[in-house]
């Protein structure tokens, strides 16, 4: 019936609205193509395997028993290629006959590596060897199965060269994700994502509410679960034709698709555990001996005992982190649940999935504190809430349909629906939070401090000011509803011409809200005390729509070609209302429960329009041309600039299909690759404009509207414009068995935006975009995959990558650098690199301990002291890099005893980048509990850090900016594949189990906690390693049946 | 070469029908998405207003103005206003937090990169800028009463007067007309205090409309007119400025639950980020032990934000969340008549100047003995002026007139020797200019890598 249905309309010529298209009537004799794939080894069937007619539209995928059919084929000689992941490919030449079509069967070879294996672009699917770029391609169907796999940042970190992610390090926590380096100065240096054709939110610190650290990203909404596989497409060279905003790279998404066949159940059950594994630094804290007991309770810093105020006789130490009566850590854990089918006929396919996970991190409020909170609160049990900051629920779930329409029509339509609830702690950056009060407390357990309300005194057990039974009861936490959903319509009237439309809506509707009930936090304000509650409430709307046309056609015997041309529509819009109010009942929670209520509202709306045209020519199927060029109009470029261009060209030469090339079995493959390309990044909505806010003053006692100057506005602003070449070739070794994959490119950002400090004294805005910078990048990447070993009972697949990026400010266009405390934007150097004064230092008088005196000034004359022991420089100095500009990754299969046992490990390696321990820079300068202010036995280097930032006026931190070049375990899973008898007694077709764990460990010579430690904000996103929890450590068991 | 479509020599068929139908809807597909891309692309933004062209969008404007200079004194933080800012710099605040931006300038070590500089810089230039704008939209569409234009000519002056007693010389005065920038070169905080008289002088001629609100403009503009007279020297033309200043005027600056918060609460009773300095640096004025009914002081009860600082925990309780900022009357119109009498050595005047003063309150007795010479006098003057107009921008702008007019030296009247949380204090007497000035043209640019100042020089 549907079947019928969709027939039907397919012949109504408004389907065609907006198509370069038409359904043109057949232009010669067209017959059918048939067959069979099975594997050349065992003569199973392949399913989902690609077969297209080579030079046409023509294409199909294999159902359960191997078969596809292909119709409206012309008849004549030509060509059918049958490809499969995990094959090499097959080409057979036919003459197909008007009579009786043809029938062609193929035995497919297994081997790692294929230049036929497929990869989704702007214009759609299209074998690697066609395409001028290097794209990477994770294969995350079985990936989920046997490997540590939480969310959407453990998929993509250290999964494909040039790309580089840090992790978030709580429970929900977003990740950074960079590629090919940071290149806009002020916009921002994400990737978009595309599912399934079209764009999706993937705001990275994504919340109104800031809780001091990381926020969740809305990347890991996503289900890694629903995914079939992933496509990073790494520069403008390849991101074109995915227009304005795709400069920094573009991760295409596309899930899980039914195959024809009898349902096929997917269940999987995960169980497990987060331990914190990480070593904190112990709190310390020196004393001297006094004349009398409260006297000897006096603290001495080795600049006391330097200035002769004390002599520090005795130091105390006190690690509350792993103290049980203090300690903020417990164990974690992490349960998911998850059930997917799929099946269908060559008509209708489906996929359906519905997966229920919980995590709660590690961060607690400790056995001492919940006692306390009990007694004080005369309550019988501590909300759960309270009790456990960070957790995250989530629900997923998601169904795809596919129907043949026809022999010339299909339609897909894709939803995904998740609804979480996340929990998030007050950390980090953030006085009431729980790193500021334990990094930051004395070098002893029995702190007795006067609480907030004055009244008494107290325990604080090591901590500074606050307590979690304070700073926890404030809950900060998000709800996220969110549908993503799309429809694509291939369309194929004729053999030569084949029209796509994809539309679709990611919509989510966000509710970020924050409590403090009255009486129950921090005694941090009047307004903590008092109680407050915020409620936004947010909604995004990312509308897609894209339509192309592609017609293949031949020129002569040995050249195709293929030209496309299409549309593409994109439309953000992001509204919030929020609500504050304070001073709250006692119990009160919501909104009306407080007095002095205020509200707010916020919108913004982007909008974009392109089209592209792309021409390919081929020539004997080894050589491939592209041309291409895109055009885009957007709501936020500036009245006096209305459209920009963006050329594309590219050239894939399989060289070694030529009969010239040497046909040896070491070298297999080699294929030549170049291309050029530009993109873009567009600028915010209202940043070409003029305008005033809205600023509500009070005058003489009244509350008065008043408007005051916001933008100056920019009516020239136009895209920022990234260009870029790429070199590069992929090589197979040994008939497949080694790939080589290896990439040079050159990206340079000419009409870079940058936030343009506007001098205070003109009395305006503070910044205005302009397009005024040019950055660079230019780096290498290069990736090995090889069989080393592939017998029955052992075999060892390895893949190593490796890239590096070095990125810099070429021009700021005449604008002054931009300097920093700590980070500069500086041309020669990368993007916010650390600039610092240096300093030197020397135990002159061989006491151990580093001396600071002022200079004295007598008469002008500025005279250092002989006993200075540092001197710090008049001028700051380059340090490096925020961003480290090499990566390496190690990932390693191993199959044993007759591939029932599958083991596989990931190492990699971040090198040359540098971080600011802004967590021992505040112990050093603020909280008078760190080692080099106060053991005497600490290393001259440590105190020299602490009395440059400590003690001398100019305050550098140099000390504390260090390199954080790290090795790190982060994946090792163990995958057992029980035996099929086995798997039938319990009525399955395939049971699995794993074990698994993440972030195992790491080497590095970083003196922080992690080197990957910290949150990140700005566009540019330097990590702040700032009174941060690092990431826990992930243990994990899992079971597949599937049945 | 034979041009074909798979199977079809497009050279020999023709194209009839299917690539007419072909050609036209791909024709007609573009045109409705060329017609339609104006339309999709529109998107428009409820959070801006674009235009103020009305006598509501002038009295908007005039509002802005006085909301921007709330802001710039004591109506935000992170940067802090210039209020609480400056007297951390001078002896009225000290430190309370582990901010560094906050630490260099309670050490006088201020470094040019220092983030909270450009705020109030910006907020004060923004308060003139935005001033002269809300003028000519005043005098276009809603020219009455001129009390409006008055008051926005006699905020710019004051804007004026206390970027000149708060930075070094070398201070551009930008301005911007019709969204382009005129880049001001520096100019010492002398031209600074010109400028303020002259646009207080403005205030002055274009005043009109209700009796009692004229008479308050015009002595806002004097009382700003004097202060900037008396920062050039000019202590007997301050004086006959303010002669007709009431004792009992003020103009306060004022805030709301609804709209802002007085910062000067928050920063102090509210988050104990800052409190109240006593004989700070041991020149500094003991303005919590000296008990006085005008700064009226108790104890945190948890101490300061930051509680490894080892200083006494008080903090004040002068201004509570709401509570307006005087920022100019006749107290201070008095204490100018008393500093001019100083100069003239009238010991008599100078005592009854003060005492008129403090005869508004009740609690306040006379002073009855002249300490005699113009050193002592002068110390009971800025010692007065210290406790009578606490954390309203006033002090840093008085030590600096000590070392320039008085002839005392940096470190005996600013906060000297070692520095609470370590090291000593530094040489600074005035704010730089933000190293983000470097943007105008007009400032002579520094190597990269050099932390320079754009100040012409540091003097008092």
């Amino acid at each position: 019936m549907i079947y019928a249905t969709i027939a039907r309309l397919t012949h109504r010529p408004f389907l065609a609205l907006g198509l370069i298209l038409a359904s043109a009537g057949t232009l010669a004799a067209q017959v059918t193509v048939s067959g069979r794939i099975t594997d050349k080894a065992n003569g199973q069937p392949l399913v989902g395997a690609r077969v297209v007619v080579v030079g046409t539209s023509l294409t199909a995928a294999t159902n359960a028993e191997g078969r596809y059919r292909i119709g409206n084929v012309p008849s004549g000689p030509g060509q059918v290629r049958a490809s499969q992941i995990g094959y090499a490919s097959a080409t057979k030449s036919t003459t197909v006959s008007e009579a009786g079509g043809s029938t062609i069967d193929f035995t497919l070879v297994l081997t790692p590596y294929s230049l036929d294996e497929v990869v989704v672009t702007a214009t759609g699917d299209q074998a690697k060897r066609e395409i001028s770029n290097a794209v990477s391609t994770v294969e995350v169907t079985e990936m989920v199965k046997t490997s540590p796999i939480a969310n959407m940042s453990d998929l993509l970190v250290a999964k494909a060269p040039g790309v580089q992610v840090l992790p978030g390090n709580i429970t929900g926590g977003g990740a950074r994700v960079r590629i090919r380096g940071n290149s806009s100065l002020s916009l921002s240096n994400n990737p978009i994502y595309v599912v399934d054709g079209i764009r999706v939110i993937s705001d990275v610190n994504s919340s109104s509410i800031g809780v001091g650290g990381t926020n969740p990203s809305r990347v890991n909404d996503l289900n890694p679960e629903d995914i079939e596989s992933i496509d990073v497409v790494r520069g403008p060279s390849a991101s074109t034709l995915y227009g304005t905003d795709a400069a920094n790279g573009v991760i295409i998404i596309k899930t899980k698709k039914g195959k024809a066949g009898r349902p096929v159940w997917n269940a999987y059950i995960e169980q497990g555990m987060i331990r914190d594994e990480n070593k904190y630094p112990s709190n310390y804290r020196a004393w001297r001996t006094g004349s009398s007991t409260a006297s000897n309770a006096t603290v001495c810093r080795l600049s006391d005992q330097v200035a002769r105020t004390c002599t520090v006789d005795s130091l105390t130490a006190y690690n509350p982190w792993r103290d049980i009566d203090a300690s903020p850590l417990s164990t974690g854990n992490r349960k998911q649940y998850g059930m997917q089918v799929s099946g269908g006929s060559d008509a209708i396919r489906y996929f359906m999935s519905g997966e229920w996970e919980d995590e709660v991190g590690v961060i607690t409020m400790p056995a001492a504190f919940r006692e306390r909170l009990l007694a004080s609160r005369n309550i019988g049990k501590v909300p759960y809430e309270q009790w456990h900051p960070n957790a995250l629920r989530k629900v997923n779930a998601r169904a795809n349909l596919s129907a043949n329409v026809s022999e010339q029509a299909d339609v897909q339509v894709n939803i995904g629906f998740v609804t979480s609830s996340q929990r998030l702690p007050q950390v980090d950056n953030n006085t009431t939070g729980l790193g500021s009060n334990l990094y930051g407390g004395p070098g002893f357990k029995n702190n007795i401090i006067t609480p907030g309300n004055g009244v008494g005194v107290r325990n604080n057990l090591g901590y500074r000011l606050f307590t979690p039974d304070e700073f926890f009861s404030e809950t900060v936490n998000q709800d996220i509803n969110r549908t993503i959903t799309s429809g694509t319509f291939n369309y194929r009237p004729t053999s030569w011409l084949a029209a796509r439309v994809v539309g679709g809506l990611d919509f989510i509707s966000r509710q970020d809200g924050d409590l403090c009930r009255r009486d129950e936090c921090t005694p941090f304000t009047a307004i903590y005390r008092t109680g407050f509650r915020q409620d936004n409430r947010s909604t995004f709307f990312n509308y897609t729509l894209d339509a192309n046309a592609t017609a293949s056609y031949r020129m002569g015997d040995q050249v195709g070609a293929k030209s496309v041309i299409g549309l593409q529509y994109g439309k953000e819009k992001f509204n919030r209302n929020a609500g504050y109010a304070e001073n709250l009942s006692p119990g009160g929670t919501t909104l009306q429960s407080g007095s002095n209520p205020s509200v707010s509202e916020a919108t913004s709306i982007s909008a974009t329009a392109g089209f592209f045209a792309e021409q390919n020519i081929s020539y004997k199927d080894r050589l491939y041309l592209t041309a291409a060029v895109r055009s885009d109009k957007n709501s936020a470029f500036g009245t006096n600039f209305q459209r920009v261009f963006y050329p594309k060209a590219g050239v894939s030469y399989v060289i070694s299909d030529e009969g010239f090339f040497p046909k040896a079995r070491a070298l297999s493959s080699l294929r030549l690759r170049g291309s050029y390309g530009a993109s873009g990044r567009q600028p915010g909505p209202n940043d070409a404009l003029p305008f005033f806010g809205t600023l509500t003053t009070n005058v003489d006692g009244i509350d008065s509207p008043g408007l005051v100057v916001s933008s100056l506005g920019n009516a020239g602003i136009r895209p920022e414009r990234s260009a870029e070449i790429e070199l590069g070739f992929d090589a197979g070794f040994a008939d497949g068995k080694v790939s080589l994959e290896f990439t040079y490119y050159k990206k340079s950002s000419k009409d870079a935006l940058i936030a343009r400090t506007l001098a205070p004294s003109a009395g305006t805005a503070a910044t205005r975009l302009e397009n005024i910078g040019k950055t660079q990048n230019e780096g290498i990447e290069a990736s090995i995959n090889a069989g080393i070993i592939n017998n029955r009972n052992f075999s060892w697949e390895t893949t190593l990558s490796g890239s590096y990026n070095k990125g810099k400010i070429v021009s700021l266009g005449g604008n002054p650098p931009s300097r920093g405390t700590t980070t500069s934007d500086i041309e020669g150097y990368p993007i916010q690199a650390w600039w610092l004064r240096p300093y030197t230092y020397q135990d002159k008088n061989a006491d151990g301990i580093i001396a600071w005196w002022a200079p004295t000034t007598v008469l002008g004359v500025v005279t250092q002291d002989v006993r200075n022991e540092l001197f710090v420089g008049d001028t700051t100095i380059y340090v490096g890099p925020s961003l480290p500009p090499a990566e390496f990754t190690a990932y390693n299969t191993f199959d044993l005893f007759g591939k029932k046992l599958r083991i596989q490990a990931l190492v990699d390696a971040k090198v040359g980048g540098y971080q600011l321990n802004g967590n021992e820079r505040i112990r050093c300068q603020s909280r008078t509990n760190c080692q080099g202010d106060m053991d005497p036995k600490s290393s001259l280097k440590v105190q020299a850090a602490a009395v440059a930032v400590r003690q001398h006026p100019l305050a550098t931190q140099y000390g504390y900016v260090e390199k954080t070049d790290f090795i790190r375990f982060r994946e090792l899973s163990f995958t057992y594949s029980f035996s099929d008898k086995w798997a039938r007694w319990f009525a399955a077709d395939r049971i699995s189990a794993t074990l698994s764990g993440r972030n195992l460990g790491f080497l590095t010579k970083y003196s922080g906690i992690d080197p990957e430690s910290g949150y990140f904000g700005t566009s540019i996103g330097v990590v702040s390693d700032f009174q941060t929890t690092p990431a826990p450590t992930y243990y994990t068991f899992r079971l597949n049946v599937a049945f | 070469m034979a041009f074909i479509l798979e199977g079809l020599d497009m050279t020999k068929l023709s194209m009839a029908r299917s690539g007419r139908r072909m050609v036209g809807t791909a024709a007609l597909g573009c045109a409705v998405f060329l017609v339609g891309c104006d339309v999709a692309l529109r998107a428009n933004d409820p959070d801006i207003v674009v235009t103020a062209t009305s006598a509501a969008g002038a009295i908007a404007l005039k509002n802005g103005v006085i909301g921007r200079l709330n802001g710039a004194t004591a109506g935000i933080q992170g940067p802090d206003g210039i209020f609480p800012f400056g007297g951390l710099l001078a002896d009225e605040w000290r430190l309370g937090d582990t901010f560094e931006q906050r630490i260099t300038m309670d050490k006088r070590n201020i470094v040019v990169t220092n983030s909270f500089l450009a705020g109030p810089f910006r907020d004060l230039n923004r308060t003139r800028v935005e001033g002269r704008g809300a003028i000519d939209a005043l005098r276009k569409y809603s020219p009455s009463p001129a009390t409006n234009i008055a008051l926005m000519f006699a905020l710019t002056a004051f804007s004026e007067v206390q970027i000149g007693e708060t930075f070094c010389n070398g201070i551009p005065f930008s301005d911007v007309l019709n969204g382009t920038i005129t880049f001001g070169n520096p100019v010492s905080v002398d031209s600074a205090f010109r400028r303020a008289i002259n646009s207080a002088d403005s205030a002055l001629l274009n005043n009109g409309g209700v009796a009692s609100e004229v008479t308050r403009m015009t002595s806002l503009a004097n009382v700003v007119k004097a202060r900037a007279q008396l920062n050039r020297g000019l202590y007997a033309a301050a004086a006959a400025t303010v002669a007709t200043v009431a004792t009992s005027f003020s103009y306060t600056l004022t805030f709301s639950l609804g709209t802002r918060d007085n910062q000067n609460w928050a920063l102090g009773l509210n988050a104990g980020r800052y409190v109240v300095a006593n004989s700070e640096g041991g020149n500094g004025l003991n303005f919590v032990t000296a008990a006085d009914p005008r700064i009226v002081t108790v104890t945190l009860p948890r101490g300061p934000f930051d509680s490894s600082i080892p200083i006494s925990w008080i903090y004040t309780t002068k201004w509570d969340r709401s509570d307006p900022v005087v920022i100019a009357s006749g107290i201070e119109a008095r204490l100018i008549e008393a500093e001019a009498a100083l100069q003239a050595g009238d010991g008599v005047t100078f005592l009854a100047k003060i005492n008129t003063a403090r005869q508004t309150r009740v609690d306040l007795p006379n002073i009855t003995i002249d300490p005699g010479t113009l050193a002592t006098r002068a110390d009971l003057l800025f010692r007065e002026r210290a406790f009578w107009m606490f954390g309203t921008g006033h002090r840093l702008g008085d030590l600096r007139r000590l070392i320039r007019q008085y002839g005392r030296g940096a470190e005996t009247v600013f906060p000297t020797g070692t520095f609470v949380t370590g090291g000593t204090y530094g040489p600074d007497v005035n704010m730089p200019i933000s190293f983000d000035e470097l943007n105008n043209p007009n400032i002579p640019q520094t190597p990269a890598t050099q932390l320079q100042s754009t100040c012409t020089d540091r003097n008092a």
